[in-house]
């Protein structure tokens, strides 16, 4: 475990930079997309056609996933390189990939635009109706391939760099559970490892998803829609689990810097970690709650495998988090902030979501607003937060900006009131029955029109905290950026 | 690298074009002109007068008012899919049982040339009984066309082969109203006691609909109401085997 700050330059440095300023010149472009979304939920652009509400959704979702999963990547990648040697080369490949794969996804909304949501549910693509052409959904499950190429080449490799300094028990830390402390593991290498076989198998999922896909349109059968479901939420849910596992993992690794404590691993965080990495495959069936059609023992492990995966690698991480933090003499700055509240932001959208998997709940909040509340909460509230913190702890070493200590509260509130806020209509929607993905709410459903009004104040303080943070933290990486090229 | 970044980019082109060119052809079931079920199902059929030899002046809702039907729609001279699939669902019907108690099958000619003697004679060429339980009947063409637009069955004049084009299928119908549709030349025994099943108020889960599915990930059997896993339930292994597998591969042959 690093429980000092960098010190050298990583030679994956110059390429973090790049990775993390992509991310960061994407994520206000997404969140204005969401305003967007909310901002038509409103009743405020009524002449506008709900295509572009499910078109735009379409990107804002896969968009802010796929931003955050390669944002995730790119600092754990950083990071490792502190015990292992990522390949600079594949990080690039991964990245001409991912340029790739959101051309051909900007093109395929945009201009195609084609709403099938992150999740593209079969049959939908397949389906349009004449409301896109057919060379959209091409164009998206081109993008959707490319993507998962570059991502698992990456993913591979990142377990390359693992294997070649530790075991796979070592890795996995099955010497701490059998009591054993040597070799020291970073906690670090243990999630990163948990979470790369966990995301291959995600992508494999999407592999075999695609090829289905290619082989209905070329072969003229059909598929079975319970089991294209299933490997559409293995992958989905399994992408969206590591991109936090891989934030948490940035916590894990940063934070006792800050806390001026060590975080190392013992036998419990072995033990989590490995549970999860069995757990993770089956949670996604939670998903499937109100597909009779699926049997009902995969509910019952669906509804298990829920509950379960909560307690090892949040409850061990968040009660971890605490331990490191109570009574430290914990340094306050932005990524220290930042890291907390992710935690916490994790935390609270965790609870949600252990909510809405217990079956009797789901039966009532399926398809309604507290859906997108609870997985909001993780990722605003939660993963991106992290990942801000590692974007800025990045541009500050070796920037020698000093950090204004009024601007950095000022950020944090608005980031924290105008999410939270945001959120609040989320979860009240939900648990007043207002359904999710209506471009315009009906009668019946009209409250969630002023819910979405009062959302757009909220999404606009988020948005003015989110200028400040980008302002601070952009200059400070260009200012690192421009010393370490001239260093070198 | 210019040049495997130009394969690359004419590999990803060639394969959007390959899988634009699949739905230009419409690799859908959509193609094949079956109807589609969840467009007709719960819709009413109208209550239109049917002649047979035994009885010229009969209403459809004197057949469906007391038991359910299976209604199907076939013509005399045909010399395609009608007699094979008469044959088949009255063999399949020997099979499933509950014929006369849990439901009756219903015969209408669509082609206006039939007469009810016709009809008889094609029942009597099929072997099957006029007991009551088996109505082949006829009726005025614009009448049929109704029912047959109401069910989504549909049937075109081949003038150069001198017969109709036509699908081979049944509507479950219950009070009038359709409950399902079985689509297919062959009448498959599981699929006809779903419908039985779900005529006499049965909760049918689940049920494949028509088309070729390469992987299915269970199989309803409604005999002991039981699914049971299919191919398709494998490829969920896949994903998790896959990786561990390759990460096991990938330490093992690490050099360290």
């Amino acid at each position: 475990m690093a429980d000092t700050l960098d010190s050298a330059p990583s030679p994956y440095r110059g390429l973090t930079f790049v990775w993390i300023l992509t991310v960061l010149a994407l994520f206000p472009i997404l969140v204005i997309l969401g305003f967007f979304l909310r901002a038509l939920q409103a009743d405020y652009m009524t002449k506008l056609r709900p295509e572009w509400f499910y078109a735009v959704m379409t990107l804002h979702g896969l968009g802010m996933v796929g931003t955050w999963y390669v944002g995730s990547m790119a600092g754990v990648s950083y990071l490792l390189s502190r015990y292992v040697k990522p390949s600079v080369v594949i990080s690039r490949i991964a990245f001409g990939a991912t340029l790739l794969g959101v051309v051909l996804l900007l093109a395929c909304t945009l201009i195609g635009r084609l709403g099938v949501g992150w999740y593209f549910l079969y049959p939908l693509p397949l389906h349009s109706k004449g409301v896109w052409p057919a060379w959209a959904t091409a164009a998206f499950l081109g993008s959707l391939g490319v993507f998962g190429v570059g991502w698992t080449i990456w993913s591979l490799d990142l377990l390359r760099a693992i294997a070649q300094r530790y075991s796979f028990s070592a890795a996995m830390a099955w010497h701490y559970l059998r009591g054993k402390q040597n070799p020291e593991v970073p906690p670090l290498v243990l999630i990163v490892t948990v979470s790369m076989v966990s995301s291959l198998a995600g992508f494999v999922a999407a592999v075999v998803l695609l090829v289905l896909y290619v082989l209905e349109l070329l072969g003229g059968f059909n598929n079975d829609a319970l089991l294209m479901k299933n490997l559409t939420f293995f992958f989905g849910h399994v992408l969206v689990n590591i991109t936090m596992y891989l934030g948490v993992a940035v916590v894990y690794e940063l934070l006792p810097a800050y806390a001026g404590r060590p975080w190392k691993t013992n036998k419990i965080m072995a033990l989590a970690w490995n549970t999860v990495l069995f757990l993770v495959m089956f949670a996604y069936l939670h998903h499937l709650y109100m597909d009779f059609a699926q049997p009902q023992w995969l509910q019952y492990l669906g509804q298990i495998s829920s509950y379960l995966i909560s307690v090892p690698a949040a409850v061990v991480s968040i009660f971890g988090a605490l331990l490191l933090v109570y009574r430290s003499r914990m340094r306050w700055n932005l990524v220290s902030l930042l890291m907390c509240f992710g935690v916490m932001g994790w935390a609270i959208g965790g609870v949600a979501a252990v909510i809405d998997s217990t079956v009797a709940v789901n039966l009532r909040f399926h398809n309604t607003l507290w859906v997108p509340a609870h997985f909001h909460t993780y990722y605003l509230m939660g993963v991106v937060l992290m990942i801000l913190a590692f974007a800025y702890y990045l541009g500050e070493q070796g920037s020698g900006i000093a950090e204004r200590q009024g601007l950095t509260k000022l950020i944090v509130a608005l980031i924290v009131l105008g999410g939270y806020g945001f959120l609040m209509m989320f979860y009240y929607g939900g648990a007043h029955s207002v359904p999710r993905r209506y471009a315009h709410y009906p009668e019946e459903v009209s409250q969630g029109i002023g819910q979405a009004r009062v959302a757009l104040v909220f999404i606009s303080l988020l948005l003015v905290g989110l200028a400040l943070y980008l302002w601070e933290t952009a200059r400070r990486c260009f200012k690192a950026l421009s010393a370490s090229s001239a260093s070198s | 690298m210019r040049w495997s970044l130009d394969s690359f980019c004419r590999t990803v082109t060639l394969l959007l074009a390959l899988v634009a060119r699949g739905f230009a052809q419409g690799g859908t079931s959509d193609a094949v002109g079956l109807p589609d079920e969840a467009r007709y199902l719960n819709n009413a059929l109208p209550d239109i007068r049917v002649q047979t030899i035994e009885r010229p002046d009969l209403r459809l809702s004197d057949l469906w008012g007391d038991q359910p039907v299976l209604l199907t729609m076939v013509f005399a001279r045909c010399a395609g899919i009608c007699s094979p699939f008469l044959r088949s669902l009255k063999s399949t019907v020997d099979r499933v049982g509950g014929l006369g108690l849990d439901y009756r099958v219903v015969v209408l000619s669509f082609d206006p040339k039939d007469s009810p003697a016709d009809m008889a004679s094609l029942a009597r060429h099929l072997g099957i009984p006029s007991d009551g339980n088996w109505v082949f009947g006829t009726s005025e063409p614009a009448q049929v066309q109704r029912v047959a637009a109401g069910m989504g069955f549909w049937f075109t004049w081949n003038a150069e082969r001198e017969q109709f084009d036509h699908p081979a299928m049944i509507a479950g119908v219950r009070h009038g109203q359709i409950l399902r549709l079985l689509i297919g030349g062959t009448v498959a025994p599981v699929r006809l006691r779903e419908v039985v099943d779900e005529l006499n108020g049965g909760f049918v889960k689940a049920y494949p609909l028509p088309g070729k599915a390469l992987f299915r990930c269970f199989q309803y059997d409604p005999a002991t109401q039981k699914y049971r896993p299919d191919w398709g339930f494998l490829l969920l292994f896949l994903p998790g085997s896959v990786a561990l597998f390759g990460t096991f591969w990938i330490f093992r042959t690490a050099r360290r």
